[in-house]
């Protein structure tokens, strides 16, 4: 058990960060951005990601528990430490984790001014809502909770390998307005949720006087779907493995659907609001499903002795396995093979600017600074909001950023976001544009890289892309 | 100048994001973490009457009974358990002392562990408890979970023939386990 905590935690430090990637929204220097707004403005003609280099992200974020929190060097016992988080964390927080790969991204502007741009990414999405109940049992058991009922239903994870293959168009309608879509073919390569469970268990004084408590499990029911998981347990070698998760991530998995919708509206020369709406789709299982369901009830309150008068050689009354047999009847375990949908974790982005500071571009004096077509000022102010719908309802970020175009080669931007993981969140992103090559890297929580292990979530992505603009 | 000043910029911060450290933790603190839940549970419970002793012969004086109870032999029991406190609630109704005796035995029938309680004598009016509890320390815990049964002999000092009332027995056991 140590061995298994202990790893959650180091892999939290070398992955920390949130599925918001607030930092990149609006950052339309890079093509990437556009997977976040498919309606953000492009002042390119064309780009092409470096393959497997332009756009890499992973992330594990807790919205309540640091690994120093529990790791810190103190006199204060580990267990305690431990003990006290248990206590203080609440089921309504949880633990993610996403990682990104960018395989492909490409785009292009015709003729008529319509922006295409599609590629393929595979990405790992899980996130596991914290079992208070559950790890209090677990961690202190039940002698000294006579009377507390134990939520079943706190068990609530769900996780998702697949490949996104996309492609989307962007059009500047007319001077205010620009909007963009993308489609997404999903094919998912290992899946498993287990969000819609219920029951309880409590210990209590008898109320039938029969023994000193009734231990009862009522209206249990635990669900664990999963999909392209049990087919894997066959394989005998990690390299059959390997290549079976390959074949499914080029359409051979469980295919889905999905949209991105986006807009950019500037409001006037000063203003400029924007807003998306990713992964409104599903995937759809259909192959390799395994799908498990144990329900049941039962009131346990020991084993009755009756003392029946036995002749010699007679074997006592089997009370024992009379016991497990009836508690095994009464927990059904149903294996479902039916097909099943999965809605995709919904994200929501929105954001108004204010334009300030040197002019560029336009009729105006200097357009030594070009970063977009109509971008007038080489410095903005806004806010920006986030959310991400997951099984227990959306999470949520606000965020105040700073953008600043320095010049023609290099621009920064510095947000303030207030999230599920802290209150102030303090992130940078670094875009520079040299020649036709473009490197950007963001990071948030940057306050904790003086010391990794105090962030409950951080962010790093960064990526290389070639961006050929004719009117450079 | 200022170009170089700005990638000189860019440089330094990417620097400073890919060396960013971990500090002021121990993680062989790991080593250390112990979970040690303590888990109530029923354990056995009767109701014996005159006609349990005499069911078997006038002037029976024991009965007997036995249950298996592997739970005490499953690997994580025999890894984990540090501690056993049994209670035991004998509310007796007869109107002599009684003697309950708890063998645990293993496959071979050899006893590994006992508990002998005596039980004070009361009246079909004024029933008497008598509590025992068991605590089963360290020493001897391995001896406990080398049984995967019990036997229950309840013991008369004298026939039950004529004597009305009730030996009620309840019982729980508190496992202290020690998870590393």
């Amino acid at each position: 058990m140590k061995y298994l905590i202990t790893c959650v935690f180091m892999f939290w430090i070398v992955s920390l960060l949130s599925q918001n990637k607030e930092v990149l929204y609006g950052l339309e220097e890079t093509p990437q951005a556009m997977l976040l707004n498919p309606g953000s403005r492009i002042s390119y003609e064309y780009h092409f990601g470096v393959p497997l280099l332009s756009h890499i992200h992973v992330n594990v974020g807790s919205s309540g528990v640091s690994v120093y929190d529990i790791f810190q060097e103190s006199s204060l016992d580990i267990n305690t430490r431990i003990s006290n988080k248990i206590f203080e964390l609440e089921n309504k927080d949880f633990f993610t984790a996403t990682q990104q790969l960018e395989i492909l991204n490409v785009g292009w502007k015709n003729k008529k001014d319509y922006y295409f741009s599609g590629g393929i990414y595979q990405e790992f999405d899980f996130v596991l809502y914290f079992p208070k109940d559950l790890a209090i049992l677990a961690w202190e058991g039940n002698a000294n909770y006579i009377g507390k009922e134990f939520d079943l239903g706190e068990i609530n994870a769900s996780g998702d390998l697949l490949t996104v293959y996309h492609f989307g168009v962007n059009k500047k309608i007319n001077k205010k307005i620009t909007v963009g879509a993308r489609t997404k073919l999903y094919s998912s390569m290992l899946s498993f949720s287990s969000t819609s469970n219920s029951g309880t268990f409590v210990t209590i004084p008898s109320e039938s006087g029969d023994n000193i408590y009734e231990h009862i499990v009522s209206n249990a029911t635990i669900n664990l779907n999963t999909s392209g998981i049990t087919s894997l347990s066959d394989l005998d070698t990690k390299n059959q493995v390997i290549n079976k998760l390959l074949g499914r991530s080029f359409f051979g998995g469980n295919l889905g659907i999905g949209v991105d919708l986006g807009t950019t509206y500037e409001i006037n020369e000063k203003w400029t609001a924007s807003a998306s709406i990713l992964d409104l789709g599903a995937i759809f299982h259909k192959k390799n499903i395994e799908s498990y369901q144990v329900s049941g009830e039962y009131n346990l309150d020991g084993i009755e002795l009756l003392f029946p008068p036995l002749g010699n050689g007679d074997s006592s009354l089997p009370y024992y396995e009379d016991l497990i047999d009836d508690i095994g009847t009464a927990f059904t375990l149903d294996t479902i093979y039916n097909s099943y949908i999965q809605m995709r974790p919904i994200k929501m982005y929105a954001s108004v600017k204010y334009n300030f500071g040197q002019a560029i571009g336009g009729d105006k004096t200097c357009n030594c600074l070009k970063m977009g077509e109509n971008q007038k000022y080489n410095q903005s102010i806004g806010f920006q909001y986030f959310s991400i719908i997951r099984p227990k309802g959306p999470q949520i970020a606000a965020t105040l950023f700073y953008n600043h175009r320095f010049s023609d080669y290099f621009s920064v931007k510095a947000t303030y976001s207030v999230d599920s993981y802290s209150y102030s969140n303090i992130g940078l992103g670094l875009i520079t544009n040299i020649k036709m090559v473009n490197f950007y890297i963001v990071a948030d929580n940057l306050q904790w890289y003086s010391n990794l292990a105090k962030a409950k979530s951080i962010s790093l992505q960064f990526g290389f892309n070639i961006i050929i603009d004719k009117n450079e | 100048m200022k170009k170089k000043s700005h990638l000189l910029f860019l440089f330094t911060a990417v620097i400073l994001l890919f060396t960013a450290c971990v500090k002021d933790t121990d993680f062989n603190q790991s080593d250390d973490i112990l979970i040690t839940p303590a888990v109530v549970l029923d354990f056995l419970f009767f109701n014996l009457s005159s006609e349990n002793f005499t069911n078997i012969g006038v002037n029976n004086l024991v009965v007997s009974d036995t249950t298996f109870f592997d739970l005490l032999i499953e690997d994580f029991t025999i890894d984990n358990l540090k501690k056993a406190d049994f209670y035991f609630k004998n509310t007796n109704s007869f109107s002599i002392q009684l003697s309950t005796q708890y063998q645990f035995l293993d496959e071979n029938n050899d006893v590994y562990y006992e508990i002998l309680i005596p039980v004070n004598s009361g009246s079909i009016s004024n029933p008497v408890i008598t509590e025992h509890i068991e605590i089963i320390e360290e020493g001897n815990i391995v001896n406990l979970t080398k049984a995967d049964k019990v036997v229950v002999n309840v013991i008369a000092p004298s026939s039950l023939d004529n004597l009305d009332g009730m030996l009620n027995l309840q019982s729980k056991t508190i496992y202290y386990l020690s998870l590393e």
